[in-house]
């Protein structure tokens, strides 16, 4: 049994480790980051005071603070048409058209000639302020098709005469089109980055238990996730608790021999309730019991007042009780369908055991009979439904958090993705993966405990 | 069962009794709808933390929202601006009243340590630092301490707002080992890269980037009328008058130089619903950006507006589509023209505003009456005209379809139309467009992109037609940004790629414009231009909807964000 | 086969509820089939500017029965178009996300860590295919998708040469099968590990960051969220399935069957899928339920997707506009209910005729 928990424990820290590295990767594919939303893509105003030079300077200066101009991972597998160097080109816009010229001509030698000439053609371009010319060259930035790029280019010499570089830059689109090797996209390479990886750092980090800082406010993401649990940490608690017992309850209730009208009755009720998206059931109870329009029983949002003296711990829940009400009645009638359900027809399995009728015969009540034997052969899909509660309830209990302003993991997550601040993020899900971990070991663990069979074979 | 029925009902009676915190008059609660997660002054990241700074700490100008003009604030006066060939000089003084939360007056050498601290190398100052790179030099007076000079590159007219925009850092508490009192500007301007390696610099960026600044209510005082008392994340930010605050004795004629309620109470509510609720249970005071369609029926509820007044003050929030003028389809104006044509921008306004916008000709807003320009008519909304306008613009109408010879290619008039993903008000125009679009046979795609793929794609010329939206103000028009073609490169703002040599003259002249009807004419030719070449689809500026409880007085609702001034407010009686 | 259908026969005999259930999934279906060929007065995408939110209003000859939404569109059209988005979209990704599941939730609890052998020649050739898979099946298509739109040459030959390397390696697979005695151990595959994993790590990201993710990639529309969904949802019904499966195998008829010789097909087939039948069609309908409403969810979070496809959960969202619109939601919502229930009442009957028939 005890090498079986060792067994299970290393299992647990792969899966664990597994998911960061999914995440860190996945949360490094979103588009635009913390930095670039704030200093490059500055906010539409009548005004903007800086131009986007300095402003892409002030972005290169934030990437290299932060170390995100390092490579994400330890080797990329790529195409081999791109060179090792294409991450350290910027701005981004150059890196992109590089990238597409490279797919789709296949040869970086012509392409980075093919660019040169575009850049001195541009450079000339600007000086002369000819807006018009301009378009003209902008059409060569929007179009990688050999058939807009050669056109265009020979336009462009027309227009100027030869001058100012056009010659060079349609020698070089021809040059481009005539040696392209479309298909050396299809080759792969591996490239080797070492350690100088934000993914290492972020592991050797992590390993530490610091899982960095955000990039909103500098302060520990540990922090941020502590605090989130701890606002919302008794609202869980108490709904899954409720939701269980309320569960095991109606399906014992159902299962009864005079259950059958009861169950006609809630069952519907139930479904009913599941079915309404989450959002429309908050504002439903909210409307209920929290407008003056109907019944004003509860605080309409926020998890208590702020009252400036110091208080005791029994004061401070009491204060935050009221508060407490309307959203976990909403989380245990959004649980309680499903796991009733389960609890039910599992329990009704197992009422149809012959072990059961044996029972019946034996005289006992019918009571004893549901949680003595039933109850305890029933426990396998219960099991594994609760092992992964937990979970789900932190994870979609977001749409809760913002209609009840009350400042969660939930939020904390949604709130960090929009944001793009990737230490939160890959935060929040290692710890509520740490959560499911925990809950599918303890989950085996009861397993075994409640079925001896099963220890032999796992 | 029937004892948890009885537990149940208690539980609920009791509950019921706690369910309206006793509230303090004079305290103001007032709504946001997101936390402020960072309240830097430097390095702030959205409009909520703005809000609250506002009343921590204090720039050199202001906004006066009772008129909407540039005030001084810790500024005695405007500045005295000195324009030279190349630069431009800025004479300040400060306030003699004015004085830090320690009682120490604030001087020019607190200036000159903000401005090191947005120019230096690894503090967590990116955002803004570009805000003020055209700032060369500093000089401070020799006999008095408050007076002060920037030197400033060459002139556009939003300088004088820019040069005193930004919130004035107290040095004593920012850097209290006077770690960058050795630098001078120019040094910090002409930024050497062996600064990084700067012992003194690394030590300073380590404190200043750290959380302590940015959430530390002890470090976080400012010269204006509140602190900082209580930060709980997601929930509350609270702020306190502060005892014996200078600007309570400031010259009489600072009508904006306030600090009246006593506790200013911001509330994080990210749902709209939900604040709506609240405010309707009183739990709120001041509550802003209502949705269209449920101001309208607050405005009925009789109980509601015996204890709440509604105002709808004309914003300077526009909404405009820009389309790509680079794009071959879209580079001639007839084709765009045709477009604007089809945009049905006063149903638009009835339905997804529920009339709550304003129609205007071009991106001068209409309350600004001086600059706009009222000869213009907005495009109507007209198939025929658009046919025709399409005909003109070289489209032939064949198979249920527009074609002409683009680049050597025949090729179908089809658009994409993109918005950032969540706006409703977004969506639903694109698709009232798309409809009408369709009745023409011009097929359209709609297209919800992620809010910074949008900017991304605009900004690199990746688009066809977008909807957006721009803030604006009623005292700087300056248009470069958006029509210059010095701004039209990857990545600039200039998005359309509009501009002729002809209109960058022209947005030059209106920058240097030395008096206002000079300035008033050239704007309102710039406004024919636009018209004309419709290379953005002018739709409406929207009306803000707010709503602030009937005790106090002195709201001063304006259009200008955040459309109200708290610190204002007084009780009435 | 003949005694289940006399089965479900004295049922629709008998039982009224039953019947009307199974009347109303067929009339439905046939409704979503026979809607495009239907006269109606107005289609889903109909926007009319003059009559937003319309009450619901029965007479007159161009009333709106179920009212309009926020752009005037037909709550009614939209209603009845909502139920074939249903059945075209909801259904076959519900059913398959069921299937997928079930397969390998069986194949985990049925073979353990060490029930699935293979030999090493086809571990090897595998693994260097499902690199191939990957590189030339998905990073290049994709990549090559994003960056130039315009060349799908790209694609096809990614995918040509694809094909050529799979037939390389299985020639190669051969030749080493011949020539090398090595090659034929077997090796035991821990099949239930490698599952419990995946699924592990499936349900710990949020499925919100694959949204984005794949937003960024390809603009989202409704099918491409519907197959996010499959290949996330599947999760629950294989851990459910591979703990019934668990549970079965040790119960002493599956035992016996085995000493008396039965095939592995068979036993799962025959003994161990009925007996899980009834928590897997739970499961299957509230799939169903939560992949109808999804999207409303989604647009609440304001991670719109631009929707020209009418659905139900589209018009209930409606309602977060205008709270006095009710019947945004009670139309759609009565339907979507009535669904749901006649589904959750067809489960029972037929779960109720299989436990019979253990009996």
């Amino acid at each position: 049994m005890v090498a079986l928990l060792f067994k299970r424990l290393f299992h647990g820290l792969v899966a664990l480790w597994l998911i960061a590295t999914l995440v860190f990767l996945l949360s490094r594919l979103l588009p635009g980051s913390s930095g670039s939303e704030n200093i490059l893509l500055a906010n539409d105003t009548f005004y903007t005071g800086s131009s986007s030079s300095s402003r892409e300077l002030a972005y290169r200066a934030y990437l290299r603070r932060t170390g995100l101009d390092k490579p994400t991972f330890y080797f990329t597998i790529g195409t081999s048409v791109e060179p090792d160097t294409l991450h350290t080109i910027y701005p981004e816009a150059d890196r992109l058209l590089l990238q597409k010229l490279a797919w789709q001509f296949g040869s970086w030698p012509d392409v980075v000639k093919f660019f040169t000439a575009y850049k001195a053609l541009h450079q000339n371009l600007t000086q002369l302020q000819e807006p018009k010319l301009l378009a003209h060259l902008q059409s060569l930035h929007r179009s990688v098709d050999p058939d807009v790029l050669l056109p265009a280019s020979q336009r462009l010499r027309k227009i100027l005469n030869g001058q100012h570089g056009s010659v060079e830059l349609e020698q070089a689109t021809r040059k481009l089109i005539t040696k392209q090797q479309p298909y050396n996209a299809l080759l792969p390479q591996i490239r080797w980055h070492g350690s100088q990886n934000q993914y290492h750092q972020w592991l050797t980090e992590a390993v530490q238990g610091n899982l960095g800082n955000s990039y909103r406010d500098s302060g520990a993401v540990t922090g941020h996730i502590g605090q989130a649990i701890s606002t919302t940490w008794w609202i869980l608690l108490l709904s899954m608790t409720l939701t269980t017992l309320l569960a095991v309850e109606l399906s014992i209730l159902f299962v009864r021999k005079r259950g059958a009208k009861w169950r006609r009755a809630i069952l519907p009720f139930l479904f009913f309730t599941d079915r309404i998206p989450l959002f429309i059931l908050a504002l439903l109870l909210l409307i209920l019991f929290a407008s003056p329009d109907f019944l004003q029983l509860f605080p309409v949002y926020g998890m208590g007042t702020y009252i400036p003296t110091g208080q005791t711990w029994l004061q401070n829940a009491l204060n935050m009780l009221p508060f407490m009400v309307l959203p976990i009645i909403c989380l245990v009638l959004v649980n309680l369908p499903y796991v009733t359900n389960q609890f039910y027809s599992s329990l009704a399995d197992v009422s149809e055991a012959d072990y059961i009728r044996t029972a019946k015969a034996k005289g006992l009540s019918e009571g004893k009979i549901i949680r003595q034997h039933m109850l305890r052969n029933a426990l396998f899909p219960i099991i594994t439904l609760l092992s992964d509660f937990l979970p789900t309830l932190v994870a979609g209990v977001v749409v809760i958090e913002t209609i009840f302003a009350i400042p969660g993991v939930g939020r904390l997550l949604i709130e960090s993705v929009l944001a793009r601040d990737y230490p939160v993020l890959v935060g929040v899900v290692l710890v509520v993966a740490l959560f499911k971990v925990m809950s599918h070991f303890i989950s085996d663990l009861l397993y075994g405990l409640a079925d001896p069979r099963i220890r032999q074979i796992t | 069962m029937k004892k948890t029925a009885t537990l149940v009902c208690f539980l609920f009676l009791l509950l019921s009794f706690c369910s309206q915190p006793q509230r303090q008059p004079d305290e103001v609660r007032v709504r946001l709808f997101n936390d402020p997660e960072n309240l830097n002054p430097i390095n702030y990241q959205n409009s909520s933390a703005l809000q609250i700074i506002n009343l921590l700490f204090q720039s050199l100008l202001t906004v006066d929202l009772e008129d909407n003009g540039l005030k001084p604030l810790l500024a005695e006066e405007l500045p005295v601006i000195e324009q030279g060939d190349t630069t431009t000089l800025f004479n300040y003084k400060i306030r003699e009243e004015a004085e830090w939360a320690d009682g120490s007056p604030v001087t020019a050498t607190d200036v000159a340590f903000t401005l090191k601290v947005m120019m230096a190398p690894l503090v967590n100052n990116e955002q803004i630092k570009s805000q003020i790179e055209f700032v060369r030099d500093f000089i401070h007076d020799k006999t008095d301490p408050k007076r002060f000079t920037l030197v400033c590159r060459s002139f556009s007219p939003e300088m004088e707002l820019l040069t005193g925009d930004f919130f004035i850092l107290p040095e004593y508490l920012f850097d209290p080992d006077r770690l960058l009192k050795h630098f001078s500007i120019q040094e910090l301007v002409e930024a050497a890269p062996e600064l990084e390696n700067n012992k003194n610099l690394i030590a300073f960026a380590g404190q200043f980037n750290n959380v302590k600044f940015a959430r530390d209510k002890d470090v976080l005082k400012g010269s204006a009328g509140y602190e900082l008392e209580n930060w709980t994340t997601g929930q509350y930010v609270v702020l306190k008058r502060k005892e014996n605050w200078w600007g309570a004795h400031a010259a009489a004629a600072t009508t904006y130089l306030t600090a009246f309620p006593e506790q200013i109470n911001f509330q994080i509510i990210p749902d709209n619903t939900t604040a709506l609720l609240a405010l309707k249970n009183k739990q709120l005071d001041v509550l802003s950006n209502i949705p269209a369609a449920d101001f309208d029926l607050l405005k009925k509820d009789a109980a509601f507006t015996q204890d709440y007044a509604l105002a709808a003050p004309d914003s300077y929030e526009f909404n405009y589509v820009a389309l790509n003028t680079r794009h071959p389809k879209l580079n001639n104006r007839y084709t765009r023209l045709a477009l604007a044509h089809l945009l049905d921008v006063e149903s638009l306004i009835k339905v997804t505003l529920t009339n709550y916008g304003t129609r205007t000709v071009g991106p001068v807003p209409p309350a600004a009456e001086p600059f706009y320009n009222a000869g213009l008519t907005p495009y109507p909304y007209s198939q025929a005209k658009a046919e025709n306008l399409l005909k003109e613009g070289g489209w032939r109408h064949e198979d249920n379809g527009w074609y002409k010879t683009v680049e050597g290619k025949k090729e179908r008039l089809t658009l994409e139309v993109n918005y950032r993903a969540g706006n409703t008000v977004f969506e639903n125009s694109s698709l009232i467009f798309q409809q009408h679009a369709a009745k023409l046979d011009i097929p359209v795609v709609v297209q919800a992109l992620e809010s910074s793929l949008s900017k991304q794609k605009s900004q690199n010329h990746e688009f066809e037609m977008t909807f957006r939206s721009l803030s604006g103000n009623p005292f700087i028009f300056n248009f470069k940004p958006f029509f210059h073609t010095s701004f039209s490169a990857q990545g600039g703002s200039n998005i359309t790629g509009f501009g002729t040599p002809e209109t960058d003259a022209l947005l030059d002249a209106i920058n240097a414009a030395q008096t206002e009807r000079e300035k008033a004419r050239l704007l309102k030719e710039l406004q024919r231009i636009l018209h004309e070449e419709a290379a953005i689809i002018p739709l409406y500026y929207l009306k803000e909807r707010i709503a602030v409880h009937k005790r106090f007085a002195n709201t001063k609702i304006s259009g200008l964000k955040p459309n109200y001034d708290v610190s204002a407010f007084t009780l009435k009686d | 086969m003949q005694a289940l259908y006399n089965d479900i026969k004295q049922l629709w005999r008998q039982k009224i509820a039953f019947r009307v259930a199974l009347c109303y999934l067929a009339g439905f279906t046939l409704l979503a089939v026979l809607l495009p060929w239907l006269p109606l007065r107005y289609m889903p995408n109909d926007i009319n500017l003059d009559k937003v939110y319309a009450a619901p209003c029965m007479g007159g000859s161009n009333s709106n029965w179920f009212g309009t939404d926020a752009l005037g569109r037909d709550v009614f059209a939209n209603t009845l178009f909502g139920a074939r988005t249903a059945i075209l979209i909801s259904f076959p990704v519900a059913s398959f996300t069921a299937l997928l599941g079930l397969v390998l939730g069986t194949t985990a609890g049925f073979f353990g860590d060490s029930g699935f052998k293979t030999k090493r020649v086809h571990v090897i050739v595998s693994v260097i295919a499902a690199v191939f898979l990957v590189y030339l099946g998905l990073y290049v298509p994709i990549k090559a998708r994003v960056l130039l739109p315009s060349n799908t040459s790209l694609i096809y030959y990614s995918v040509a040469s694809l094909i050529l390397v799979f037939v390389v390696l299985w020639g190669l697979a051969r030749l080493l099968w011949v020539r090398f005695a090595w090659f034929h151990k077997p090796i035991a595959l821990p099949v239930d590990q490698i599952i419990l994993r995946i699924i592990e790590t499936l349900t710990s990201v949020p499925r919100l960051i694959f949204i984005l993710v794949l937003a960024s990639f390809l603009p989202p529309t409704v099918p491409m969220l519907a197959i996010l969904l499959a290949l996330t949802y599947w999760t629950g019904i294989a851990r459910l399935a591979r703990a019934e499966m668990l549970k079965i195998k040790n119960l002493p008829y599956f035992e016996s069957a085995r000493s008396i010789g039965v095939t592995q097909s068979a036993m799962v087939f025959r003994h161990a899928l009925p007996n899980m039948l009834g928590p897997l069609l739970i499961s299957f309908t509230f799939a169903l339920a939560s992949l109808l409403t999804f999207e409303s969810t989604l647009s609440f979070l304001g991670i719109g997707i631009p929707n020209t496809l009418p659905s139900w959960g589209r018009t209930i969202a409606g309602i977060r506009h205008n709270a006095a619109a009710w019947w945004l939601l009670a139309f759609p919502g009565t339907f979507l209910l009535a669904t749901v229930m006649a589904l959750q009442v067809t489960n029972y009957y037929i779960l109720a005729i299989i436990q019979a028939r253990k009996k």
